[in-house]
């Protein structure tokens, strides 16, 4: 479906000249067009961390040169560029900071289904050394920095994997 | 002969939240005819080289629009180039263009930037393809969006330093008063903090009044050697000479949640200020710096800024900022044009149309209420993301 405005509204003020250069310009017309497209995406070396979720088991990757532990995953060290290696965390961890969304940009399927206000968290999980963002379900709670929460696993289907989880309170 | 860089002309539309009458060619034509008759030039004969500032393909619905741009404009058979960094699109033109003159490769660039990010598609479909620019996986699948990021960030500022509301309520109502000066600007307002904290809520604690705008506009600035400017562009010896002495950029990383314990600040733009500040031979920024143009792609953000350009210690910044020290009677006034906020923000455009603020303060050619008395040296900033990438570029009339 086409939503068009057509329009020979005059715009001698928006044209700014005052010789008219424009004048043969004047009308214009809007369309709508749409442009639908359909991705095979891979997730490539994180593909294990969304596989985990399924079996309600969270993994982050460790690097045995600096030790640091990344949440959400890096397939490759970024500090010493080696390989990292997967660790399962527990899941649990604390709250450091957070907005409330009141305009949802229904991104997906998932996020479409969301009722506004919904929050999105930023969680240092235990053996992190990374805040991990998710959604933070803790209806009724007054929330705090420092407070504790935990990776809750979802039922699928999902639009993405990621919705296989979010975070709620310990 | 390498030389440092002259603004040597600057034009652009009137910025809107839409521009029905026109596309993205329209817009950059219209700017160019405002650059040409600001240069007092009538054509591009002598222009050396092109390059198109613009962010989303996807905003247009056309890839290869850079090469669109160049051929609207006649610049064909002419070298060219498309510059891409988000937000900091049209900085980082700015920069390449710079370094274009800087090597010796040409003695003149016309940057020219546009955007069409306005009403072309829903606010829905704009805060989609924004999310876009975030990290997919991680980000941008949650439902996350750049509003919430940053206010995620200000919470931390706010929870760490004390910063108030009210901090940056005092920027989103200092920077749409002073857009009411700028005949260009899209959304001038003249409104109360209170009126901002009353504001509905977007993403906590950013309320619609702190957020800036969506908009359509473009603009240009032909950057050239002083001798070619001598040479070619009419007006140049009827204004003071504004040089382009300093360009600084920094990188952060994607995801905020991966600059954890740092997560209140901009370590991309305080490496940005230090590179440019090196640059420009600037020791004293608050002191040496008369006018600046700040990304204030949202109120919270130019107290973020002040601190992380090295202007007023860590978590000075909210009553700093609130007390006035940045308005237009301030020791070092701040978006003059009324910034992201006020003036408006066309993504591809933003960072030249911050540079030509400042081009005009340092001519002294700006509406005497916005005008920085005597200003001599200016200062954009402009990031991209959560300033994942970030560029800050000085100027300098010398008379
Ligand atoms: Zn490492």
């Amino acid at each position: 479906m086409s939503d068009k405005v057509s329009s020979l509204i005059d715009i001698t003020e928006r044209a700014g000249c005052a010789d008219d250069a424009w004048g043969d310009f004047r009308g214009f017309e809007r369309i709508t067009l749409e442009l639908k497209q359909r991705y095979h995406y891979s997730l490539g070396r994180q593909s294990r961390f969304f596989i985990e979720l399924e079996n309600r088991r969270f993994f982050a990757t460790a690097c045995a040169s600096c030790g640091r532990v990344y949440a959400p995953p890096r397939p490759l060290c970024p500090a010493c560029l080696q390989p990292t290696t997967w660790r399962e965390l527990s899941g649990e961890g604390s709250l450091e900071t957070w907005s409330a969304l009141h305009f949802s940009p229904g991104t997906n399927a998932d996020v479409a289904a969301l009722q506004t206000p919904y929050v999105l968290a930023y969680a240092l999980l235990d053996g992190a050394s990374t805040l991990f963002p998710h959604l933070l379900r803790a209806e009724g709670e007054s929330l705090r920095q420092g407070m504790r929460l935990r990776v809750a696993y979802n039922e699928g289907p999902v639009s993405h994997p990621i919705h296989l989880m979010h975070f709620a309170p310990a | 002969m390498p030389s440092v860089p002259v603004v040597a002309a600057v034009g652009c539309t009137e910025i809107a939240s839409e521009r029905r009458d026109c596309n993205a060619r329209d817009l950059l034509t219209d700017a160019l005819l405002d650059l040409l008759a600001d240069a007092g030039m009538d054509g591009l004969g002598a222009v050396e080289h092109g390059l198109a500032s613009y962010e989303s393909d996807h905003f247009n619905m056309q890839m290869t629009l850079g090469a669109i741009l160049h051929d609207t404009i006649g610049m064909t058979p002419k070298p060219s180039l498309r510059v891409e960094g988000g937000g900091a699109t049209g900085a980082l033109a700015l920069r390449t263009a710079w370094a274009h003159i800087q090597s010796g490769l040409c003695d003149s660039v016309l940057v020219y930037g546009v955007e069409k990010n306005g009403r072309g598609v829903s606010s829905q479909t704009a805060n989609q393809l924004f999310a876009l620019s975030a990290d997919v996986d991680w980000e941008t699948a949650i439902g996350g969006t750049y509003t919430s990021f940053y206010a995620a960030m200000m919470r931390a500022h706010m929870a760490q330093y004390g910063t108030r509301e009210e901090h940056f309520a005092h920027v989103a109502a200092r920077n749409r008063a002073n857009a009411a000066f700028n005949p260009i600007a899209q959304k001038p307002m003249d409104i109360s903090i209170d009126d901002v904290l009353r504001s509905r809520p977007v993403a906590d604690p950013y309320k619609l009044l702190d957020c800036s705008l969506l908009s359509d506009g473009a603009a240009c600035l032909l950057l050239a050697s002083e001798a070619w400017a001598r040479e070619h562009v009419p007006t140049f010896r009827t204004r003071p000479p504004v040089f382009f002495t300093g360009t600084g950029c920094g990188t952060d990383t994607m995801r905020l949640g991966d600059r954890h314990p740092h997560i209140t600040n901009f370590r991309a733009k305080q490496q940005a200020a230090q590179a440019a500040y090196a640059m420009a031979g600037i020791r004293d920024p608050l002191r040496e710096i008369d006018v600046a143009e700040l990304y204030d792609s949202y109120s919270g953000v130019e107290i973020q800024a002040v601190e992380d350009l090295g202007w007023v210690g860590r978590g000075e910044g909210g009553k700093t900022v609130a007390a006035g020290a940045f308005d237009l009677d301030g020791i070092l006034p701040v978006n003059p044009s009324g910034g992201l906020l006020g003036r408006g923000a066309p993504v591809g455009a933003t960072g030249i149309l911050q540079a030509i603020e400042v081009t005009q303060q340092l001519w002294g050619l700006v509406d005497e209420r916005r005008q920085v008395p005597g200003a001599k040296r200016g200062l954009a900033d402009t990031h991209a993301g959560i300033a994942s990438i970030s560029v800050v570029n000085i100027f300098e009339r010398r008379d």
